[in-house]
């Protein structure tokens, strides 16, 4: 850490001297929250009820160099729901130095990358999931020609401030061959990717030291089409969850991911087809099945449309690629397919005056369907007839009435298995049907003042029953706005309300936000990676500075 | 605490003498062309770059809004909106189908690994910034409606 901080300093009074461009350029994120207790929700705030998660990054460019440093700080400890590790700690995250001209791009220290679709390797920071899985080593990517670069990876992945002992090598190349075709309209090029893990396994031989995948993918587009694959394997490993071997045997592991578009000008509509067996990878072979997504290599999301309102992201799915072998459940990963349709109607039709614009999604996703033995191997089929997870149907619709007033209708139709929604075993304990209808309106006045108002219900006969709820914004101005918000579990026993005022503000470089209420326990997802919340009740503060 | 408000004092200190400037960066285009995000606004262009998501509702409505009028715009001032899709591989593909289907005239680029979001410091999208020779001369983060007129009376005085 000091001697790189030194070379740090060296290289600065090295670029310093030359003339050259300078730029200091960084960011400032702090989110608090203030808990209280709540009966209603049985919430007992803890000890420590003022929380705080803050990010300071500061980045400095001269000529070809350029660096960062990243500041972090959970004190007195980290929001409710992050990763532990992070608790009453503050510490420089994070720091690199690059350099790079028109053939060479070199980093030195910490570095997000992501390989293809990111199946095989992907590190990443998002700060609403509490993911940074940064790589502290060297990363290069060289350009042999306009149709051929390759970048190399080597390094050791980041768990909270610390770094995992295995160390992480990897290869992708990319290869367009475009102008070895020299059909006008394709275009066309593949890749391959090489990962792997050195993490000693003390002399145990049973235990692989070195494990790696590859892969390989091919990316076309011609015309109005597109077509895009990319297929992983994976070498026999372990398989544990939270940190304890769970077989004697070792078990391989594959993803296949296969995308077909079409698209015109007022229509599109893409399809992904995914299956995923025995497909994780982390940095720490130990690290399977921990519940803070951190210390992965491969980036496995759940492809479904992600949903924004109140109650439609109730039931959401979370992908499933662990093979499991236990009393409890026996299954080796997920199958599944989603289909995107937009349409935009003609301006000369009758819907078109109206601005229609049409949007639907369909995705089913389920087990493998597989067989196991007495000594826990298995038989597996290619998609099979496996126990299904999730299933769902989305329908928008989307008008402008005049210059003023516009709205959306959404809705949504979803099946979840409660093992997936709730936690347990998955497949054996039955479904959740449920059904949301949300009607959304905005209406603008002018000087930038507008109003924005949401009905929304859910009907499920399931789980907590029915909720309905209630949202609506008032801006003031673009910079000012102030909403209020109800989901209330009228179905349920309790009949809780789950109330949120709040606002915020956003002008220039600061963006503020204020809210207080209770938070509903569950998932809160980004990009298809699901963090756990339990249920709370208090203030929340969010400032946002960009320098 | 102490040590936060040290903080906020040094980065307020340091943004009064900063320029904001962005990134040199190279962003693909959907079919895998790059482009240098410095030359987008290069030679006095007035370049919009506003950074968005297909599933993000606020950045939809923003680029949904601006699309009723864009043309209408562009013959008023000459600029050009790049859409910079921050979608990772678990929505991505669907990019080029919403940007068709929803008829969007945008140049699109691709932030796969959020590189360009990281660096301006964008903790939420939508982000929209107006900037002229690499010169970030307007920011504005969340959408409200009505926002799109602010953005194009900024354009105007750029003029």
């Amino acid at each position: 850490m000091n001697r790189f901080l030194l070379l740090i300093v060296f290289l600065f009074s090295l670029i310093t001297t030359s003339q050259n461009t300078e730029n200091i350029f960084g960011s400032f994120e702090s989110n608090s929250q203030l808990l209280q207790d709540d009966s209603a929700l049985n919430f007992t705030s803890p000890e420590d009820n003022f929380r705080s998660n803050n990010y300071l990054q500061i980045n400095y460019d001269i000529g070809k160099f350029s660096s960062g440093i990243q500041y972090e700080s959970y004190l007195p400890n980290a929001m409710l729901g992050y990763y532990p590790e992070y608790n009453g700690k503050n510490e420089i995250a994070s720091y690199f130095v690059n350099v790079k001209n028109e053939k060479a791009d070199l980093t030195l220290g910490y570095f997000y990358e992501q390989f293809g679709n990111g199946l095989i390797f992907r590190a990443w920071e998002n700060r609403q999931l509490g993911i940074n899985n940064s790589i502290k080593g060297i990363k290069l990517n060289y350009n042999f020609s306009d149709s051929f670069s390759l970048t190399t990876i080597y390094g050791q992945q980041r768990n909270g401030f610390e770094l995992n002992e295995a160390t992480i090598q990897g290869i992708d190349s990319n290869l367009n061959l475009n102008k070895f075709l020299k059909f006008e309209e394709l275009d066309l090029s593949i890749g391959a990717s090489y990962v792997g893990r050195y993490q000693d396994n003390s002399t145990n031989n049973l235990i692989p030291a070195n494990v790696k995948a590859l892969g390989a993918r091919l990316d076309l587009y011609y015309g109005r089409f597109s077509l895009n694959f990319e297929a992983i394997t994976k070498d026999a490993d372990i398989i544990s969850n939270e940190g304890v071997i769970q077989s004697n045997k070792l078990y391989d592991g594959t993803a296949l991911q296969l995308d077909l578009g079409y698209s015109k000008k007022g229509l599109g509509i893409s399809s992904t087809f995914r299956r995923l067996e025995n497909f994780n990878f982390y940095s720490d072979r130990l690290a399977e099945g921990n519940i803070y997504n951190q210390q992965t290599l491969s980036y496995t999301p759940a492809l479904t449309k992600q949903q924004d309102y109140l109650l439609t992201n109730i039931y959401v799915y979370s992908s499933q690629p662990r093979l499991v072998v236990n009393a409890l459940e026996n299954r080796s990963g997920e199958v599944g397919s989603q289909t995107d349709f937009y349409y935009t109607f003609n301006k000369k039709s009758f819907l078109g005056k109206y601005k229609t614009k049409i949007a639907v999604n369909f995705s089913y996703w389920a087990a493998i369907e597989s067989d196991f033995n007495q000594d826990e191997s298995y038989d597996v089929e290619f998609i099979g007839n496996g126990n299904r997870y999730y299933r769902d149907f989305n329908f928008e619709l989307k008008n402008r009435w005049n210059k003023r007033f516009n709205t959306t209708l959404t809705m949504l139709d979803v099946i979840i298995d409660k093992g997936v929604a709730l936690g347990g075993p998955l497949g054996v304990q039955g479904d959740i049907k449920a059904k949301v209808g949300v009607i959304e309106g905005t209406y603008r006045y002018d000087n930038g003042k507008s109003s924005r108002a949401v009905i929304q219900h859910l009907w499920t006969k399931q789980d907590k029953k029915n909720w309905v709820g209630l949202v609506y914004e008032y801006n003031f101005s673009t910079s000012l706005n102030l909403f209020i918000a109800d989901g209330w579990n009228y179905g349920s026993t309790d009949k809780i309300h789950y109330y949120n005022v709040g606002g915020s503000y956003s002008k220039n470089n600061t963006r503020l936000s204020l809210n207080y209420g209770r938070q509903r326990g569950g998932l809160i997802c980004v990009g298809g990676v699901c963090r756990y919340v339990p249920e709370n009740t208090g203030i929340n503060l969010n400032l946002n500075l960009v320098f | 605490m102490n040590k936060l408000i040290t903080i906020i004092t040094i980065i307020f200190s340091i943004s009064v003498s900063s320029q904001s400037v962005l990134p040199d960066l190279n962003l693909n285009t959907l079919n895998g062309e790059e482009v240098s995000i410095r030359s987008i606004s290069s030679d006095d262009k007035i370049a919009v770059v506003s950074l968005w998501a297909t599933w993000c509702v606020p950045c939809i409505k923003e680029l949904d809004a601006i699309s009723e009028y864009y043309e209408e715009w562009k013959e008023e001032v000459d600029f050009e909106l790049y859409a910079v899709s921050t979608d990772d591989s678990r929505t991505i593909k669907r990019v080029n189908a919403m940007v068709n289907g929803k008829g969007w005239e945008y140049n699109i680029l691709l932030d796969t690994n959020n590189e360009l979001q990281r660096s301006l410091g964008a903790s939420t999208i939508p982000l929209t910034l107006i900037v002229k020779n690499n010169k970030i001369v307007y920011r504005h983060s969340g959408y409200s409606a009505g926002v799109e007129f602010e953005l194009f009376d900024k354009i105007k005085e750029l003029k």
